[in-house]
């Protein structure tokens, strides 16, 4: 008797679980020229899963007091048995979900995924991104670092170029005119539990409609046909194509063990990549560290307003850029997405990276 | 669908706000704002020659030293606030002694100090004054010496306080390499700290036979320190050798699921 068929046949007898694991895995066909793009859903699936794991252990040891919130963090990198390891993960683990966010991204407007019938797929991811940089800004203070202290400072002081509401917004953040005790209590609750139940909830929501609309067919190949729109609900097929699982959880599986590689090769190599100087003294309040800029992903943002005349029109302009973006699909109604076929759309795509780039390049040297 | 573009773009503005950062300019006291503004000797050139200073790195300003209320434009330079300005020739080692208290002890005690009062060199007779940078053994040098007495004896001092010196500046190195990656090195800095001020304040006597005979005691401190800095980089090595396996079986592990995945294909 083997317990585990045991306790699938048990489980099956009551709730079908042998039916509902081969619609979703061997029986799940994907499009047969799926490519390695396609892995990176997985890989921050891993990624995010491994910022919950070390989050949780950072969480036993940090105090979030800002007597005690520099100490303690020191002390989880000294004393802790692999405290070390597990910050380190963690740290670099969040620049590296960006990196990998970003690319995802990339790879589904490039390849036109974002279009209808997947606009809400889009949406969800779009919230996703910009939830994880808010799970960034939240985090950054937590160590209660000069960094923390002045890029939070900064980050913050934004809100006040609204006009009207733009002091009050800035105090309802900060809960009073600067930085403090208080405004480092709201991000740490933001930071474990706010932004934690409204992402996975948001996950879920992503992978439903992944799941319930179905994997898009990537616009390469002779093989690929644009598609009309059905007037109904429709569920895309690929008859001819390879099951998830195996064949295609394999090559997931592959790419987060890369992925892994490299985060692990960053903590233990190269940390200070991602950790500048400034995060390494304890917040003073009364010495603003000169050059004080916030991290790569907020470079391009950052120089963007030093160009614009005044910093409202400079957050107008920013705002309207991600907001086009995020409701792309509702404007790019056209069925094709060969990029081949869309120059106008893969001249803006590169203009785009380019600018981010450029811009975040200058923001860095200037 | 109007209604759900324009809750989406102000959600998005929204986020912004929050994750956009902007420059800031870094807070200055009412001395630089009201002496970077003017000109000469008492403006542009001590301002811009401190921000390129050791005292600034170490946020020692102009208050520090020179006393007044760096908050209050109007009293700025009150004597109620403690206002001192520029002290007398004579009176610098006093004014840098405030903080630097065993090196004027030392430096006192020397024949420096026992001439200060006829023109005989002062603290910034070698070390600037707003521009004053981190101490090296480099000052001690043929050209800054000659200006007063021949070369010979500071050369001997030089070769004698050299290894110790170069031992220091290794060590700094180490503690600074092993602070950047996130050791809690607090404790060896305020010992490295402690035994360079110790030994460049016996320097400032000028007195071959004594910085002979005290070196020994401060090259056996360092070699404490250096023993405690060599197990950090030792531990430091281990970590890099786990990280090193851990990598390469992962990119492994990687690899071994791609040809698993190869023979999928194949069937």
């Amino acid at each position: 008797m083997n317990p585990a068929k045991e306790a699938i046949n048990w489980l099956d007898r009551r709730l079908g679980v042998r039916e509902l694991l081969h619609q979703n895995l061997g029986g799940y066909l994907l499009p047969p020229n799926i490519n390695i793009w396609y892995t990176l859903g997985a890989v921050l699936m891993a990624m995010f899963g491994l910022q919950f794991l070390t989050g949780t252990l950072l969480l036993v040891f940090y105090v979030p007091d800002t007597e005690k919130a520099f100490a303690s963090v020191t002390m989880i990198m000294n004393e802790i048995p692999y405290g070390w390891l597990i910050r380190y993960l963690h740290v670099v683990g969040s620049n590296l979900i960006i990196v990998f966010l970003l690319a995802h991204m990339l790879s589904v407007l490039f390849m036109g995924s974002y279009k209808r019938p997947r606009e809400l797929t889009w949406v969800s991811g779009f919230i996703l991104f910009n939830l994880a940089l808010v799970f960034c800004l939240t985090g950054y203070l937590l160590p209660w670092s000069q960094l923390s202290f002045w890029a939070t400072t900064v980050a913050t002081d934004a809100a006040g170029a609204i006009p009207i509401v733009g002091d009050q917004l800035v105090a309802f953040m900060r809960g009073g005119p600067t930085v403090n005790e208080a405004t480092l209590g709201r991000f740490f609750a933001l930071h474990v539990m706010g932004l934690p139940l409204v992402f996975f909830a948001l996950v879920g929501f992503h992978l439903f409609c992944v799941r319930r609309v179905g994997i898009s067919r990537p616009p390469f190949g002779d093989a690929y046909r644009t598609t009309e729109m059905p007037l109904s609900f429709h569920h895309e097929e690929h008859p001819d194509g390879v099951p998830f699982h195996p064949n295609y959880t394999i090559k997931d599986g592959a790419m987060v063990f890369f992925a892994l590689a490299l985060l692990v090769g960053i903590t233990f190599f190269a940390p200070w990549l991602f950790i500048p100087p400034d995060a390494l003294e304890p917040a003073d309040p009364f010495f603003t560290p000169p050059n004080i800029k916030p991290e790569w992903y907020f470079l391009w943002a950052y120089q963007a307003l030093k160009i614009f005349p005044n910093e409202l029109l400079g957050l107008a302009s920013q705002g309207i850029a991600m907001g086009f973006l995020a409701v792309l699909p509702f404007f790019d109604r056209g069925l094709e997405r060969r990029p081949s076929h869309r120059p106008l759309f893969v001249t803006l795509y590169l203009l785009g990276i380019l600018l981010f780039v450029g811009l975040s390049l200058w923001g860095h040297y200037s | 669908m109007k209604k759900i573009l324009l809750n989406n773009l102000f959600f998005f503005l929204m986020i912004f706000l929050l994750t956009s950062a902007t420059a800031s300019a870094a807070a200055t006291s009412v001395c630089i704002e009201c002496h970077g503004g003017l000109s000469g000797q008492l403006g542009e050139i001590p301002t811009a020659e401190w921000h390129t200073s050791v005292h600034a790195v170490h946020r020692v300003s102009c208050h520090d030293c020179h006393g007044g209320d760096p908050t209050d434009y109007v009293e700025a330079m009150s004597s109620d606030r403690g206002f001192i300005g520029v002290p007398d020739y004579a009176e610098v080692p006093a004014f840098c002694g405030r903080c630097h208290v065993g090196v004027e002890e030392d430096y006192r005690a020397s024949l420096h100090g026992q001439v200060v009062e006829f023109g005989g060199p002062n603290c910034v007779s070698c070390h600037e004054n707003h521009a004053v940078q981190v101490a090296t053994i480099d000052l001690i040098n043929d050209i800054s010496c000659s200006r007063c007495h021949t070369y010979d004896k500071p050369a001997l001092i030089k070769q004698e306080i050299s290894d110790t010196e170069a031992m220091l500046s290794r060590l700094e190195a180490s503690i600074a390499s092993l602070y950047r990656v996130g050791f809690d090195t607090g404790r060896l800095q305020d010992e490295l700290f402690s035994t360079r001020n110790n030994f460049r304040r016996l320097f400032h006597s000028v007195d071959i036979e004594k910085i002979r005979a005290e070196t020994a005691g401060f090259d056996a401190d360092l070699a404490e320190t250096k023993a405690t800095i060599d197990e950090l980089e030792e531990t430091l090595g281990q970590r890099k050798l786990v990280g090193g396996a851990l990598v390469l079986l992962l990119i492994l592990g990687g690899c071994i699921a791609l040809l698993i995945r190869r023979t999928f294909e194949n069937r």
